[in-house]
């Protein structure tokens, strides 16, 4: 059992916030302020809301890392929560920080899906695979976002290196065929996934640049 | 599906209102143990036929009790709250509108689904609850928005 | 009570809209060497229904100089609202003065979108004024021969998207009427745009 502390001895830890990507909910917070080179630890609770009382989490107790994966913990997404942490200095400790109410369903971030693209002579092929879902184990199977959204799109932007222009297409399904691109010319694309309704941040995928093959009439000659 | 029926419906806009208004309205309300539409996270099975019915009684729900129930100081959120009240109304004559006749037939677990809310709210003082009712239009929203296009009419 | 002047309410209150933007403007109310200011407030349909008492203070214009008020922000919904405005000078303010019949967004009038139809090679790509979140397009362009058949894309404003690979020595042609669905009402479709594409078409 916790040796009991003097609480409201310490200064309570600051900006408790949820980052939610793919249903992979960290809850993360900033050390409390003027206690430099303190060796302080952390405890974290959180709470099903509705449901009757704080629950302890066995990963997150006495920690010294600012930050707690709780996607196990809060894996029914349609469920709604509340997390909070105190700090913790031999045997002070502070107040407990609490986030608002957290809703994964309606605020987790849609990550970008993943990208493939093959060139031709003047075509790029895109593949995109959706956004999983986080997993409690590496072996589980795979749940795509998609089947969590089902109006789930994609934004696919391509750069024309050449022209300096830049044009989008926003797709539903899983391959884009770019034809009737300029030879020997490089294109740079990215894409980002996103859920028409909630006001949701983007996340991007990492640009990509390829190059279109040289024309093969003149690559003959 | 009755996504045709809410289609002059921008659910987006509603989403916006209520998203600049979540946690002033949340952060008020103390009684974490207690939720009012428990009954739309718990009966995620509604089933299609039933969609109709509860969207409806819902749409009363907030029209006819929380909206009235809730005083509200604040411009801000009074501005936001009456954006939702004034989409709700719209909406509700959408559904009616499109559903004619066949307007929105009723099951016993709908009504069931309908009367567990109203009893969750009837345990709170009443201002508690309608505080509540507001905080909660998150799930009520996106219970909308994800039953009306899997639904079938 | 004699000697007082007694601030008259603002005359005239009329609203125009135009493409989702409404702004309601009144004749000023002159008081010499005076800064005379306003107060707007509306009532949606809900609120008069059921709360009439509540009169919600404008987003932009409680208070406001000007003998105008972008009302954009707080008509929201696509029913009847009722709006009002008062004048203010120093401690005095006048009776409400309220718009004569209540305003519903769905009497706005939706212009043609201005579009810029523009070639990438062999890509035809159109880019729509952003007229804001209400707003969507409904694009019409086809391959410019006898017999020509049209195809449609919906889209919304403000980035350059992609319409179609075009074929070398073709013309294509391009259309575009603004959507809102908010109030299930378009605008009329602009004035058609082509562009052709260098080279001989392809062989069959």
């Amino acid at each position: 059992p916790a040796v009991p502390c003097v609480s409201d001895g310490l200064p309570k830890p600051t900006n408790i916030t949820f980052l939610s990507i793919n249903m992979k909910n960290v809850l993360q917070w900033n050390p409390p302020e003027d206690l430099h080179g303190a060796e302080v630890t952390y405890t974290v609770q959180y709470f099903i809301y509705g449901q009757k009382k704080w629950l302890s989490t066995s990963g997150c107790r006495n920690i010294s890392r600012t930050y707690c994966d709780l996607s196990a913990e809060t894996s029914d997404y349609e469920h709604q929560y509340y997390a909070k942490v105190k700090a913790i200095w031999e045997t002070n400790c502070s107040k407990w920080a609490e986030t608002g109410r957290f809703y994964p369903f309606s605020e987790t971030q849609i990550g970008p899906p993943q990208v493939a693209l093959t060139t031709g002579e003047n075509s790029i092929s895109i593949v995109l695979t959706a956004p999983e879902k986080w997993k409690r184990h590496p072996k589980d199977n795979p749940v795509s976002m998609q089947q969590i959204y089902s109006n789930l799109k994609y934004n696919v932007s391509v750069y024309n290196n050449k022209s300096k222009k830049m044009w989008s297409q926003c797709v539903t399904n899983n391959t884009v065929v770019l034809t009737w691109l300029e030879p020997n010319t490089l294109y740079c694309v990215h894409v980002e996934s996103f859920v028409p309704g909630h006001p949701r941040l983007a996340l991007p995928s990492q640009k990509q640049c390829v190059s279109t093959w040289e024309d093969q009439t003149s690559a003959l000659k | 599906s009755l996504r045709r029926c809410l289609i002059s419906v921008d659910m987006r806009l509603i989403e916006k209102s209520f998203h600049e208004i979540k946690r002033a309205l949340q952060n008020k309300d103390t009684f974490q143990n207690v939720t009012i539409l428990s009954t739309l996270q718990s009966l995620k099975t509604i089933k299609p036929i039933d969609v109709c019915c509860v969207t409806k009684n819902l749409l009363t729900f907030y029209k006819d009790r929380v909206f009235k129930d809730h005083q509200e100081l604040s411009p801000q959120i009074l501005r936001n709250i009456s954006n939702i009240a004034n989409s709700f109304l719209y909406m509700q004559r959408a559904l009616q509108q499109c559903q004619g006749q066949r307007w929105c037939q009723c099951s016993q677990e709908a009504i069931n689904a309908t009367r567990i809310v109203h009893d969750n709210y009837n345990q709170l003082e009443v201002r508690s609850a309608a505080l509540k009712s507001l905080g909660e239009l998150d799930i009520f929203l996106a219970w909308i928005d994800k039953n009306h296009q899997e639904t079938s009419a | 009570p004699d000697g007082v002047v007694v601030l008259p309410a603002p005359q005239n209150l009329s609203i125009q809209s135009a493409n989702m933007k409404h702004l309601l403007t009144w004749s000023p109310v002159i008081m010499p060497g005076e800064t005379v200011f306003y107060s707007v407030e509306y009532q949606g349909e809900y609120e008069s229904l059921y709360t009439s008492h509540i009169w919600i203070p404008s987003s932009w214009c409680s208070p406001t100089k000007g003998p105008e008020c972008d009302v954009t922000d707080d008509i929201t919904a696509t029913v009847p609202y009722n709006l009002r405005v008062r004048a203010t000078l120093g401690s005095q303010t006048s009776a409400w003065s309220t718009l004569e019949h209540p305003f519903n967004r769905n009497s706005t009038v939706l212009t043609p979108p201005r579009m810029e139809v523009t070639k990438d090679g062999l890509h035809l790509v159109i880019e729509l004024e952003d007229l804001g979140p209400h707003f969507e397009f409904l694009v019409v362009y086809w391959r410019e021969e006898p017999g020509a058949k049209e195809h449609v894309k919906v889209m919304t404003g403000g980035l350059p998207v992609h319409l179609e690979t075009m074929e070398p020595g073709a013309m294509y042609c391009v259309k575009a009427e603004a959507l809102v669905k908010a109030i299930g009402k378009h605008s009329a479709f602009n004035q058609a745009e082509c562009v052709e594409v260098q080279g001989e078409s392809l062989p069959l």
